[in-house]
């Protein structure tokens, strides 16, 4: 399900800034990275490589129906 | 309330699937949000900040084009401010691009000229020669910097980007979506966007505008251009500069098992630092797979080992071009075994590394395994499309609007991949001679007055999705529209009925969907436009692909199997006609548009 | 004593302190890691129980302690604080550490970002615990050195650890990759019976703490 988890998240905003579709938000409640829009995830994995604490987890699968060219 | 037995029926068909087992997380996250019939907005849009920013060159796009027009405009003694949808070199295309060519005249085996020619006949004469040349001629000058700034040190290119841009203290703003270029007076006046993160609208006044804004596709699965949808040639165009090559096509696959992965279907090569690529030509990734495909069914796989039946027919391959299937190819990504070095872009100085294959040399998809298509779905071979310049400098044909790297139809490569590498060391070069004659062109120019009648109406359409109280959700009409635009038989092996099929729904969608979109938040405003601007690209692809009536490098059509070298030794160029409908007209290869 | 009368303890306190931890930690619905990060990951929670630990094995534990001979009780007591404090200590360079090994932002750069996440009450929290840690180490290991007086020095060994127990009981929740309902309530649980047994010991039952320094 692309990005599927954070945690050990200390806030410090990486992976937000560093994801090109905008999956992640910082949380006003708690300052910590949560996944805002997982189905635009594109499995690049950038938020994961950028995060200091390594706090970001991700599978192959997608969230959402995929679309390929046959089947 | 039809909504909520929607979601009650596909909760549980998705549980009933999976058993239960991926849980309330997975649940969640499921797309089905664009069923819901209200905007329940989140943001208020009568209650927007507004910001005007002053500059003389506006550099839309933060990858390696971005990058090199911002450091060189800046040293050219300009004033550059940086405007980014995303991140200093962790967005678009570029943080994925590992192998970047650089010849050196010094030791390459063949002269400027021959490396020129050599493009240009597998390019089948379809390349520029003369941004091929400047490409390799000063691809070197451009890697040494990229060097010195650590480009080669680690995997993530935000901090080796930064270092440039920081030590010449240049105004960055990421994170901005721009969805308006402005004109006044037949010039370039500036541009104008939303911040995703709060509620601003900005306004760029400028003397020049570089558009760096890469390519884009219809957010297809499999390959990382899920934030890129031409949004710099849609805005060009509805100001009235031309653009090319939409009928060409960028023939990646992906993996069968998750196409989505683009991480994994790349087998971590997004995780390695990048590297040199030498001279080394071909004629890669147009649309054979397509047509195998096309022709055997699915399963196809493109590896040794794999299915080595020949197919008849097809697109046409130059003579020398041509590549034993069976003797290992593809080069540079020979080992089958899933968990070695990616196909291709393990290249340069990698000591041990297989020859350079580059992204250009096999795709993704072409490790062992069947392969699946259209991962990058609605974007041509790069630099084949974009906007059309008028000279070697990437101007176009609106004073003072610049465009380099993926958002120039310099046809640097031609309609297919020829050089590995050259794609990123094309950005490069591009990218600091665009901004070297901006720096020029802002010497005369002045700050061009944006009437506030016009202002106030760039923000009605920047707001109009926030506005809507009721329309189409961005996430669905984007499915509508890789529904209609992503099938093999669609997009990538043409004939003339199913593109009239598919241009019907896609006018359908431009004319009732695009003006009906709706947004609840700054995300879904992004999505909004991006949107609305696929929907502009698949329009272009769609007629352009219908008036080529031949087939030629990667552009294929089944009624039209052959080149046409009688009638088709040209380019197309389209551009909004003075009624609004959509103009398509002929620009000979190797000549400048008159 | 036997051996026999020392499992006593120590059994009970190897389950409460290290087998629930690390086993919910091995069998939790955890992503999978990489064997270097698990093992970081286990090394630093082993730790940080380890401290809190150390309630259990000081005088206000009347229950399984009953009849030990105090200074053995003491001496483990020591030992490990030398074992958890160098691997807290080392934590958070452990935690960039295995990026070393994979593509991706480089340690140093990683622990830079650390150390400047001012924005993060739970960077905060532990950078005070570990001040306090090291304090508290140092006064313990020269203690005889300090000239003070046992009894003071006992005092504000009690309220230094259990300011360090609350910043760095605070810290891991916050930040823990691992600490989900379960862990944290777990962690908070045995962090607040060992304030709630040592505050009682100093405040109510203050005059019964012996005056003399407890042999080695
Ligand atoms: C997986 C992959 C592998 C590749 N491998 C190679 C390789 O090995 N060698 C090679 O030479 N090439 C390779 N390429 C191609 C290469 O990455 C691109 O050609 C090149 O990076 C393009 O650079 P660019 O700066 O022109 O565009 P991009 O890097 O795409 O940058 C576009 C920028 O524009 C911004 N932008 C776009 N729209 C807007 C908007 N509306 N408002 C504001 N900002 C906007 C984006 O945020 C981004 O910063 C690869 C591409 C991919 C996807
Ligand atoms: S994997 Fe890529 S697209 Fe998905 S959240 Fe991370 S950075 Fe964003
Ligand atoms: S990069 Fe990592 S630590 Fe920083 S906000 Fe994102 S998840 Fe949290």
């Amino acid at each position: 399900m692309s990005i599927k988890k954070i945690s050990g998240c200390i806030g410090c905003g990486t992976c937000v800034k560093s994801c090109p579709t905008d999956v992640i938000r910082l949380s006003p409640k708690d300052g910590k990275a949560y996944i805002a829009y997982p189905e635009d995830c594109q499995i690049c994995h950038l938020c994961r490589m950028y995060c200091p604490v390594d706090a970001i987890t991700i599978e192959p699968e997608k969230s959402i129906p995929v679309m390929i060219s046959w089947g | 309330m039809s909504d909520k037995s929607d979601k009650g029926m596909s909760r549980r068909q998705f549980l009933g699937l999976t058993g239960g087992v991926v849980g309330a997380a997975a649940l969640a996250s499921i797309g089905f949000k664009y069923r819901g019939t209200k905007n329940e907005r989140k943001i208020d849009p009568e209650n927007m900040n507004y910001k005007e920013n002053e500059t003389d060159i506006l550099v839309i796009g933060g990858g390696m084009t971005g990058l090199f027009a911002a450091v060189k405009g800046h040293d050219a003694g300009a004033k550059v401010l940086m405007v980014s949808k995303g991140r200093l070199g962790s967005s678009g295309q570029t943080p994925f691009a590992k192998g970047i060519f650089s010849y050196d005249a010094a030791t390459a085996s063949v002269s400027l000229d021959e490396f020129t020619e050599q493009v240009s006949s597998s390019a089948l004469k379809t390349n520029n020669p003369v941004f091929t040349r400047q490409m390799a001629e000063h691809s070197k000058a451009r890697v040494d910097e990229l060097r010195e700034w650590g480009f080669f040190d680690s995997p993530l290119y935000y901090d080796s980007f930064s270092k440039p841009i920081n030590e010449r203290n240049i105004s960055v703003m990421e994170r901005i979506m721009i969805t308006h270029l402005i004109k006044e007076n037949g010039k370039i006046a500036g541009a104008a966007g939303f911040s995703i993160d709060e509620p601003t609208i900005h306004i760029f006044k400028a003397k020049s505008v570089i558009l760096c804004t890469g390519a884009g596709g219809f957010k297809p699965n499999g390959f990382p251009i899920c934030d890129l949808t031409h949004d710099g040639s849609v805005m060009a165009y509805k100001i009235g500069a031309k653009i090319t090559g939409k009928e060409w096509n960028d023939g990646h696959g992906g993996s069968m098992d998750n196409p989505a992965a683009c991480y994994d279907g790349w087998h971590g090569m997004f995780a390695m630092s990048p590297s040199k690529t030498g001279v080394e030509i071909h004629h890669d990734l147009g649309v054979d797979i397509n047509y195998r495909a096309y022709v055997l069914g699915n399963p196809v796989s493109m590896m040794p080992g794999g299915d080595n039946t020949i197919v008849e027919g097809g697109p046409y391959v130059p003579e020398k071009f041509v590549r034993n299937r069976e003797a290992g190819a593809p080069p540079g990504g020979g080992n089958g075994d899933k968990m070695g070095p990616p196909p291709g872009a393990e290249a340069g100085d990698r000591p041990s590394g297989p020859p350079p294959g580059g992204e250009e040399g096999r795709g993704p998809g072409m490790a062992a395994g069947a392969s699946s298509g259209g991962a990058s779905a609605g974007m041509a071979i790069h630099k084949s499309e974009g906007l059309v310049p008028i000279n070697e400098k990437g101007e176009s044909n609106i004073p003072g609007l610049y465009a380099a790297g993926d958002a120039l139809g310099s046809y640097m490569a031609g309609a297919i991949y020829t050089q590995v590498g050259s794609s990123l060391a094309g950005s490069a070069v591009q990218g600091t001679i665009a901004s070297e004659a901006a720096a020029e062109y802002c010497q005369k120019a002045v700050l061009q007055n944006i009437p506030s009648s016009k202002i106030s109406r760039i923000k009605e359409e920047i707001l109009a999705p926030l506005k809507r109280d009721s329309g189409y959700s961005p996430a669905w009409v984007t499915q509508i529209l890789q529904g209609v635009m992503i099938p093999n038989f669609v997009i990538y092996i043409k004939k003339e009925s199913i593109l009239k099929a598919a241009l019907a729904y896609v006018e359908e969608l431009r004319d009732h969907h695009s003006p009906m979109l709706r947004a609840a938040d700054l995300h879904e405003l992004r999505l909004a436009h991006e949107t609305e601007n696929m929907i502009v690209n698949a329009e272009m692809k769609l007629k352009a692909s219908l008036m080529r009536k031949e087939s030629r490098c990667s552009h294929y059509r089944l009624d039209y199997p052959d080149v046409d070298y009688k009638n088709w030794q040209a380019w197309i160029n389209i551009y909004k006609g003075s009624d609004g409908e959509m103009k398509f007209v002929k620009q000979p290869f190797d000549s400048w548009p008159v | 004593m036997t051996e026999k009368s020392r499992l006593r303890y120590i059994i009970p306190g190897v389950i409460l302190y290290l087998a629930v931890p690390l086993l919910y930690m091995i069998f939790g619905n955890f992503p999978d890691r990489t064997i270097l990060k698990e093992a970081v990951s286990l090394l630093t929670v082993g730790a940080f129980f380890l401290m809190l630990g150390q309630f259990y094995l000081t005088r206000i534990n009347k229950i399984t302690l009953k009849g030990q001979k105090f200074s053995r009780v003491v001496i483990l007591h020591k030992v490990i604080g030398y074992v958890f404090i160098p691997v807290l200590f080392l934590h958070p360079f452990l935690v960039v550490f295995p990026r070393y090994y994979e593509g991706g932002v480089d340690p140093v750069n990683a622990f830079k970002t650390i150390l400047t996440t001012f924005g993060s009450k739970g960077i905060i929290m532990g950078f005070a615990a570990m001040a306090l840690m090291i304090l508290i180490g140092i006064t313990s290991m020269f203690r005889k050195k300090m000239k003070m007086k046992y009894t003071t020095w006992r005092y504000s060994h009690g309220f230094l650890s259990i300011a360090f127990v609350v910043l760095a009981t605070w810290h891991a929740v916050d930040l823990g990759r691992h600490t989900d309902a379960f862990l944290s309530t777990y962690m908070i649980g045995m962090a607040a019976i060992g304030i709630f047994f040592l505050a009682k010991l100093y405040f109510v039952e203050a005059g019964k703490i012996p005056q003399e320094a407890v042999n080695e």
